[in-house]
């Protein structure tokens, strides 16, 4: 009113600003084609990078781009075949799969743990993997019904602040993390996945009573909620909590990046104890894939030594394709013996461990 | 002055129109009712229990908390910064939206980690022999940190309508021996009241849906149940997300009730806003402006700078390279910039109607829209997101159409963040006297003309502050993102989630920190520069 001039002005900016927007929009789409690898992903496959072909796969995946992308990048040089992603948490993608059901595009899942694979095979939507991909991993590590594939672990441990307790103040099993030396002292994940997982783990190896009963003595012993392992990791290591129920790697890629101000270390509990359980991610094919042999041509990849080697010497992982050795900065794994275990009780374990865990009162600690 | 107008009926296309767009905003709502009532369980019967009601407990307390702090605070600045003589207040006017662009997690996360024990500011504090810091966490930390990020919600729009209030009444009020004081609480405040309760409406909504924040900071709210149900209990995730949509309405419905009389007006603005001198109060005040921006802005951007610098550092001496690589970066720039450029604009476009249609007609379809574009704003985005599949998968010819495409991502933000922009729209439209509008008639220009001759040229400040409401909330958008997307599509907002959960620090602070460079640069082109309005 005042300034015509000036809301003129205004009103061309905002139409050049969307206009430069959808013209680029368009533009950004188009990437051009790569000879070579750069980066991590150099470090898997450092050859020159065969014709794309016109095979492709579509991978939702639960694990994060920083850890799978530099795979998918070689395995695209590597192959030909092009892949195309959707990245998010594993919650998420295993509640889009189930909406899209046999409309997905999504022709691989990649989880963080077997809960979400566990929760659409349940349902489903998960087709069976070929035998001689299955072969290539512990049976410990896959599916019984053939359905999941794991590709990489994490084990369940203490991460402690080493200001506060030494190694040989802590106790050698979860179970004693009840007693009046840790009272107010431990972290436990409540609502997450990996913690889910393992109680799931728990209550199958021990039953509803047992597990009802430690994670209530552990609240009344009062301990406290986060919601994920990189933030207790990061409070441990801060000093404001003195320990904390997490998977391992977390301290690792905290301490790479934060150096000698971090003050937390893993502490793995003794005689195979349940609190060292290996969480494993897990990948899978959907049902309604039309991109069957591709997509295990991907499991291959996973599997094979080099990408099993960048896991575990980039994202300090356990490796779980026979025959690699873990990265040297990682304890020997003496996990949780758990070849008795039926993963894929768990998908149907969860509601049940969700409702023991939230009616503990934890998760408001 | 109102009644006449209101009691016109609207035009037969316009009504159409906006039961269309109506209809497209009631997507989330019909999936959330589809799935709570055509399960094989009565889901709603799970919510009379316990683990339901603390957690709705919690988040009621919160939300209202927080509603009434940024209330304050909102009324406050857009008070200092508009009327009064507050130094610097050029700045101020780019620096008080932008906390709005940090997703709730990580601004949270920076709080956490400066601030609690073994922190930068904790560590500080302790030197100088304060060492009982308040920890930053449970209800505390969650007002604290909301309240810090919420308040443009509030402050944006109570700008906008003090800039455009007519000097006039105050003048009168001030003549008749009222002073500045009293001149405020009956004159000044009468007015905003509306546009106030509106924004402070916006902010008791997303914080009944926000997860970032109450879950780092740990606050066992609604939206954490829905989250850790969602795989374990899918119907009671369901159940309790219709739930927060049935919330939503009712309070919805009891604001509109209450500013129904009030939102259109027909004054014509004689002359630039009257101002108020500070006088003693100007260096306080100066200072609590400050210390709040310093708070809201300084304490997250320092902490995320020290984790990309960190990272920078290492990445060029021998520690671990960082994992991301320059096109990357230039990728979800520009990915984040200009999608959430057209879903401010397509934003603008879908409730301008509803906004003409209520503020210059009698219109009940025009009401249940607004209604209805307001009330999703409680909805978390993953169940948005998750209603958007749903529909997109229904008919064939809509799956083809728009799997995959940018235009559905669009779509998906526009109903997200509709509500948003409605306020601030409203205003605008409302800002138009109406004897333009007569005397347009008068001389024959018809009615389409009239709107871009008209309308648009006076309604464009508002519509660009309120496109940037939408925009700044995009850009840090997750769950709608990370599902709705085309395949290989990473905003800023993403890779900063992905790599902060991994762990990956010193990437998602050098994410976070191009965010608000960006999100400070489009608020500067397109709210401030050249504007006197806001």
């Amino acid at each position: 009113m005042k300034h015509p001039t000036k809301i003129k002005r205004l009103t061309t900016n905002i139409f050049k600003i969307a206009l430069i927007a959808t013209i680029g929009f368009f533009l950004s789409s188009c990437g051009d084609e790569k000879k070579e690898l750069e980066g991590a992903a150099k470090d898997i496959f450092s050859g020159e990078c065969v014709n794309g072909t016109d095979a492709s796969i579509v991978i939702y995946s639960g694990r994060s781009e920083n850890l799978i992308l530099p795979v998918i990048e070689a395995f695209e040089c590597e192959t030909g075949i092009k892949v195309d992603t959707r990245w998010g948490s594993s919650t998420e993608m295993a509640l889009l799969i189930d909406e899209e059901g046999n409309k997905t595009q999504a022709d691989i899942f990649l989880s963080r743990s077997p809960g979400p694979v566990g929760y659409l095979d349940g349902k489903g939507y998960l087709a069976p993997i070929s035998s001689n991909i299955l072969g290539g991993v512990d049976e410990r590590m896959r599916s019984q019904n053939a359905t999941w594939v794991g590709f990489s672990g994490r084990q369940r441990v203490l991460v402690y602040n080493s200001d506060e307790f030494s190694e040989g103040t802590l106790p050698s099993s979860i179970f004693d993390l009840t007693g009046a030396d840790f009272k107010g002292k431990v972290a436990i994940p409540g609502s997450n996945g990996s913690f889910i997982d393992w109680f799931t783990i728990l209550i199958d190896q021990y039953g509803d009573e047992t597990a009802e009963l430690w994670i209530n003595q552990m609240v009344e012993n009062g301990a406290r909620y986060y919601p994920n392992n990189r933030s207790i990791v990061e409070a441990v290591g801060r000093g404001e909590i003195a320990m904390g129920l997490v998977n391992h790697y977390y301290n690792y890629k905290i301490s790479a990046a934060t150096g000698a101000e971090h003050k937390a270390s893993n502490y793995v509990f003794k005689d195979n104890d349940i609190g060292g359980t290996l969480i494993i991610s897990a990948a899978a094919i959907t049902e309604s894939s039309q991109k069957v042999s591709e997509a295990e041509e991907f499991f291959m990849y996973l599997l094979s030594t080099q990408v099993q080697t960048y896991f575990t010497e980039s994202t300090y992982e356990y490796p779980i394709a026979a025959g690699v050795q873990p990265n040297s900065a990682l304890p020997e794994l003496e996990a949780f013996e758990i070849g008795s275990i039926n993963f894929d009780s768990l998908g149907e374990g969860f509601e049940n461990a969700n409702r023991i865990i939230e009616s503990s009162g934890i998760l408001n600690q | 002055m109102i009644g006449t107008r209101l009691s016109m009926q609207s035009p037969v296309p316009l009504k159409i129109g906006v039961l269309g767009i109506a209809f497209l905003f009631s997507f989330p709502a019909g999936y959330l009712l589809w799935r709570n009532f055509t399960g094989d369980t009565s889901s709603l019967k799970l919510l009379n229990k316990s683990q339901v009601l603390s957690p709705l407990q919690r988040s009621l307390i919160l939300s209202v908390a927080v509603s009434l702090t940024t209330a304050l605070i909102g009324i406050v600045l857009a008070w200092l910064t508009t009327r009064c003589d507050l130094p610097g207040k050029r700045i101020w006017k780019i620096i008080l939206p932008i906390p709005l662009v940090f997703p709730s997690f990580i601004g949270a996360a920076a709080f956490i980690r400066t601030m609690n024990p073994g922190g930068f500011l904790n560590g500080l504090l302790n030197k100088i022999g304060i060492d009982n810091v308040v920890e930053i966490r449970g209800f505390f930390g969650a007002w604290f940190v909301l309240s810090l990020f919420c308040y443009p919600y509030v402050y944006l729009p109570v700008a906008a309508k003090l800039r455009h209030l007519p000097s006039s009444l105050e003048e009168t009020s001030r003549v008749l021996g009222y002073s500045p004081r009293k001149t405020f609480n009956h004159v000044v405040f009468p007015q905003v009241a509306p546009v106030l309760g509106a924004g402070t409406l916006l902010v008791f909504l997303y914080t009944i849906s926000d997860f970032g924040a109450v879950q780092l900071l740990r606050y066992d709210t609604l939206t954490r149940s829905i989250a850790t149900s969602q795989l374990a209990n899918k119907s009671l995730s369901l159940a309790l997300g219709l739930f927060l949509l049935i919330i939503a309405g009712i309070v919805v419905f009891a604001e509109r009730m209450i500013s129904r009389t009030s939102i259109s007006s027909d004054q014509k603005s004689i002359g630039p806003p009257l101002k108020y001198s500070l006088g003693a109060w100007k260096l306080p005040s100066f200072l609590v402006v400050s210390l709040l921006t310093l708070l809201s802005l300084g304490a997250p951007l320092f902490t995320l700078s020290k984790w990309a610098i960190d990272g920078l550092r290492r990445g060029s001496g021998n520690g671990h390279p960082l994992t991301l690589n320059v096109q990357q970066v230039w990728e979800s720039t520009w990915n984040t910039l200009s999608i959430s450029v057209i879903a401010g604009f397509v934003t603008i476009l879908a409730v301008l109607p509803i906004a003409i249609v209520i503020s210059r007609y009698k219109s009940k379809v025009g009401n249940l829209a607004h209604s209805l574009v307001i009330a999703t704003f409680a909805v978390p985005g993953i169940l948005i997101a998750l209603s958007m599949r749903f529909w997109s998968l229904q008919t064939d010819w809509a799956y083809n159409l728009f799997n995959n495409t940018k235009a559905l991502l669009v779509f998906s933000y526009v109903v997200r963040f509709g509500s948003l922009a409605m306020g601030v729209v409203l205003l605008s439209v409302a800002a138009v006297p109406n004897n333009l509008q007569d005397a347009g008639q008068t001389l024959g220009v018809k009615r389409i003309p009239r709107f871009f001759r008209i309308y648009l040229p006076l309604m464009s400040p508002g519509l660009g502050a309120a496109a940037g409401l939408v925009i700044l909330s995009t850009m840090k958008e997750l769950p709608i993102t990370l599902l709705i997307s085309p395949l290989g599509f990473s905003t800023l907002a993403t890779r900063m989630f992905s790599s902060f959960e991994e762990a990956f620090i010193a990437e998602a602070g050098i994410l976070a920190v191009i965010l608000v460079a960006l999100s400070s640069i489009l608020t500067w082109m397109l709210v401030i520069r050249k504007s006197e309005h806001l």
